[in-house]
């Protein structure tokens, strides 16, 4: 692992570490028998509920002994009440701590407050705090992205209201902090699409022309950043954009990103004397649109592909194949 | 004899009780003579090196030393440790200006201290302040950070993070913007400087391996290199050379400076969003003690009040004022603060610093990033009345940090100029700080809308520095409480920018024909005078020259494993958690986070 100090390990000391270890093993597989013995034998008690806290401490990914636990559970549900539920979510939240990449734990805690006693939006507002958090620590956590949205979901079908907006401008947030974060422009993606389908946005050219506006301020500050490029890629082409503006307000749009990218690759060719393949490749997209909607004066795609060989060698059968359909 | 007056000790502040919950072993600051524990009645008789000066780097030399299996005797002719990297009383610091101005301390002059009633018969003690006679502040990537883990001297001491650098310019003090979020987010910079700051960040931080881009310009200036190759404009250029570089003047060539901006940006986001470390309760003055008490676990023999008499190269016999003796069997060490009378190979100190440390009496909490007690201004060249030539560094400190009372602030205003002039810049940078700080504390409620704007996505960015206008217009309404302003020009050796290099300790070393009849320092080694450096860089290289000139080789130099210790109890317990006990606040850091977080910068 990084950033930890190799030890120095004696004899002495791996010796007693062995005899440590050699406990800890036996420890840990008599507690597995005993509770997987249980479970055979049906056994559904707030004893048996304990032990399973105990191995799953131990060992997050037994998802075995999670489906043990809710079986438990959902046999003594008629007894218990509120807090225990809260105390449920408190031991979850402690694994989550340890275990963030866990998917049997995310999916115990979504089943612990599918079945919690009362719905109200409270609890769901607590699950937005504690997943607004855990994106705080890593904004680039999927599981996290994931159960925002199941979260944000949930609280909207209570209060039947729309929480898109405010989505959008937490994507806002999570993409100024750190620009790579491609978990946040997926989730913009998804945000758009509903807002505008479900008609949230007033002034949807506006809209767009904002949008359009960010994405620029992106590319040029960081024009290596692979997350940037694949959202332009989606923006430029998807029906949104190509509906809400019109043909020359659209062309319009394609041609200033054109000169945009132009400049930015221009700009690498004179500092590093490289070209810059993701420019290129935009580059390729904007001329493919341009030229389907019979506005592309002059062409150069062939110009792109054979620069690209150059610049992008990997792939450079894959711009051969493309140069040869362009002929 | 102990110190008539001294701030509390470390071990004092943290007595042997205190421990953390879950650690066995509680962190017990080990004692130190003439401060907990009584000094030796005697001193041995023989030792391997003989050090005089508790200064930074003779402390860290010190630690090394012992820790490397050599004995030494480490003795101060001050009641107080510290020597010239001191963190002293106010009334510490009067003595101590007296004997500047008799002539009875080398390598300072023309010390002129106003201390207002109020600081003694008044609301404040003496005591309450701990003023550093060569604050510095720590770059979260350095070598001395990283030897204050191996040495776990760290858990001595206890650090705050330091975030906020400004550059003064048209009468602004212009917050920062370097890192990617902020170059991202700014909404006045255009798109193609934004590409060209963030292109020169991307380069520096592997600047050496591009020959390519800045060999041709290797003897040329920086704000050259950066204005022709990276097209950035005179606010980028002086904001990168002096806020983020902490470079002294428009001279400074490329690879020095790429160097000292690299340094910066490597050691943000190492412990969190902050470049720089400082230590509470005192800077170098804390950190050379830590490193005393260190050498002392190791084995080192302190004194204090001894002075060094004479060193005869022959019989190796090192005689002190009480008429003791030892035998040195390898080296004596001398800082050139303790030279004894008659010496006559003290290296030329031909560099002045000249320093101005003020104590105010408004919090200035405005300054500080939320959460943090530290700030420095940097004025770059020709943005002072007096058309500075040098930059003027100010290192501000709040009472967060430990070294004045709530209330209060202190301010170290340092130039590299040299001669009369230097008072004049430093004045005109002091007069500056006031005006703003004057404007700022009347400005009141209605100014707050300006601070608060708004972005094109309708969230807002609240500027946290509220220094960000002009204030060309402003006439102050009253003047500032000063409450202290102490004025003095410090010599040293190491010229600005300057490496200590390996010949420097050969001036009085190599042969026996060097020495000059009825001196009293024949054969000794002299260590250099702090440079006016601000961070603590040139420490472990020096103490790492010296250690190499005494034990033959720095291989082994702080070559420690403590590890071992608690090793089996402690199996989960990663080093990040010790680095965590380095770092007073908690909320700032974040240690734990994501693998991505901790020791690489992400930009």
């Amino acid at each position: 692992m990084h950033g930890i100090k190799r030890k120095q390990w004696t004899k002495e000391l791996l010796r007693q570490k062995r005899v440590q270890d050699e406990k800890k093993i036996y420890d840990y597989r008599s507690l597995t028998e005993n509770v997987l013995n249980m479970r055979d034998e049906k056994i559904y008690s707030i004893e048996a509920l304990k032990k399973t806290s105990e191995l799953l401490e131990k060992n997050p990914e037994f998802n075995a002994i999670w489906n043990y636990r809710r079986d438990i559970i959902a046999s003594l549900a008629s007894e218990l009440e509120i807090p225990f539920w809260d105390k449920e979510l408190v031991f979850v939240m402690m694994l989550l701590k340890d275990y963030p990449k866990v998917y049997w734990i995310w999916n115990h805690r979504l089943w612990v407050l599918k079945h919690y006693p009362t719905s109200s939006p409270k609890v769901w507002q607590t699950e937005l705090a504690v997943v607004n958090k855990l994106l705080e620590q890593d904004a680039r956590n999927y599981h996290g992205w994931h159960y925002r949205r199941i979260v944000v979901g949930n609280i909207e079908s209570i209060t039947n209201k729309s929480l898109d907006k405010e989505e959008f401008e937490y994507t806002t947030i999570k993409i100024n902090n750190n620009i790579s974060n491609y978990s946040a422009w997926h989730q913009r993606v998804q945000i758009i699409s509903r807002m505008f389908q479900k008609g949230e946005v007033g002034n949807q050219k506006e809209y767009i022309r904002t949008e359009i506006s960010y994405i620029i301020n992106a590319m040029f500050t960081d024009a290596e950043d692979q997350s940037v490029w694949f959202y332009i890629k989606w923006f430029i082409k998807n029906d949104i954009v190509c509906k809400t503006l019109d043909e020359q307000e659209y062309l319009k749009m394609l041609k200033d990103l054109r000169e945009n990218i132009l400049l930015i690759n221009n700009d690498e060719i004179e500092f590093s004397g490289k070209q810059n393949i993701w420019c290129l490749k935009i580059l390729l997209v904007l001329e493919d649109i341009l030229e389907e909607k019979e506005a592309l004066t002059e062409r150069s795609s062939e110009q792109y592909l054979v620069q690209l060989i150059d610049a992008d060698p990997l792939r450079k059968n894959r711009y051969l194949h493309l140069l040869e359909q362009h002929k | 004899m102990l110190s008539p007056e001294r701030r509390p000790s470390m071990a004092e502040r943290r007595p042997s009780f205190f421990s953390f919950t879950q650690n066995p072993s509680p962190l017990v600051v080990p004692h130190l003579a003439g401060i907990e524990d009584p000094l030796p009645a005697t001193t041995p008789d023989k030792v391997d090196v003989l050090i005089a000066g508790t200064g930074m780097v003779e402390s860290v030399l010190a630690a090394a030393l012992a820790w490397q299996g050599s004995n030494v005797l480490h003795i101060d002719k001050n009641d107080y440790y510290g020597d010239t990297s001191a963190t002293l009383t106010v009334d510490q610091i009067k003595r101590w200006v007296n004997e500047v101005n008799e002539g009875s301390v080398s390598c300072y002059k023309n010390a002129k201290l106003y201390v207002s009633t109020l600081i003694g018969s008044g609301k404040y003690s003496s005591r309450d302040f701990g003023i550093d006679l060569s604050p510095k502040i720590l770059f979260a990537k350095s070598d001395l950070l990283s030897i204050l883990i191996k040495s776990r001297v760290h858990q001595y001491l206890e650090f705050q993070s330091l975030s906020n650098f400004h550059t003064y310019e048209n009468d602004c003090f212009e917050k920062l913007t370097n890192t990617k979020q902020e170059i991202f987010t700014d909404q006045n910079l255009p798109l193609m400087t934004k590409r060209n700051l963030m292109k020169f960040i991307k380069f520096v931080l592997n600047w050496e391996a591009q020959t390519e881009i800045w060999q041709p310009y290797a003897e040329r200036t920086m704000s050259d290199f950066l204005g022709e190759k990276f097209k950035l404009e005179k606010p980028q250029v002086f904001e990168l050379i002096f806020s983020i570089g902490l470079c002294y003047d428009l001279n400074v060539k490329v690879p020095e400076a790429l160097q000292r901006i690299r340094r910066y940006l490597t050691s943000f986001d190492v412990y969190g969003p902050f470049p720089a470390l400082c230590s509470k309760y005192g800077g170098p003055g804390e950190l050379s003690q830590g490193f005393c008490r260190s050498a002392a676990v190791g084995g080192a023999t302190y004194k204090l009040n001894e002075k060094l008499v004479s060193f005869n190269p022959t019989t190796k016999v090192a005689t002190f004022q009480d008429g003791s003796k030892v035998e040195v069997s390898e080296k004596v060490i001398i800082s050139p603060t303790q030279a004894p009378k008659d010496s006559k190979h003290v290296p030329q100190q031909q560099y002045q610093v000249h320093r101005l440390t003020c104590i105010v009496e408004n919090p200035c909490t405005e300054w500080f990033n939320e959460g943090e007690s530290a700030a420095m201004v940097v004025f770059p060249p020709g943005s002072l009345k007096s058309g500075n030539k040098e930059v003027v560094q100010a290192f501000i400190l709040g009472a967060g940090s430990e070294i004045c009372p709530e209330g209060t602030i202190v301010w170290y205003l340092s130039t590299t100029e040299q001669g009369p002039r230097a008072e004049m810049d430093i004045d005109a940078a002091l007069e500056a700080m006031e005006m703003a700080l004057l404007r700022e504390s009347s400005s009141g409620l209605e100014n707050d809308e300006e601070i608060v704007q708004l972005t094109g996505n309708g969230h807002t960015i609240v500027n946290s520095v509220k220094l960000g206008q002009s204030f060309k217009e402003y006439v102050p309404r009253e003047r500032l409480q000063f409450l202290f302003k102490l004025y003095y020009t410090q010599y040293t050796s190491t010229p600005p920018f300057g490496v200590v290099n390996s010949s420097f300790f050969d001036v009085n070393q190599d042969l026996e024909k060097k020495y000059i009849p009825g001196a009293s320092d024949n054969g000794v080694i002299y260590t250099t005078m702090p440079s006016a450096e601000i961070s603590y860089d040139e420490v472990v290289t020096a103490a790492k020259v010296l250690y190499e000139k005494i034990v033959g080789s720095d291989d082994d130099f702080f070559d420690l494993d403590f590890e071992d210790e608690d090793e089996i109890q402690a199996s989960g317990v990663a080093n990040a958690e010790q680095f965590e006990n380095a770092i007073d606040d908690d909320d700032d850091v974040n240690m734990e986070g994501s693998g991505e977080f901790v020791g690489e910068m992400e930009i």
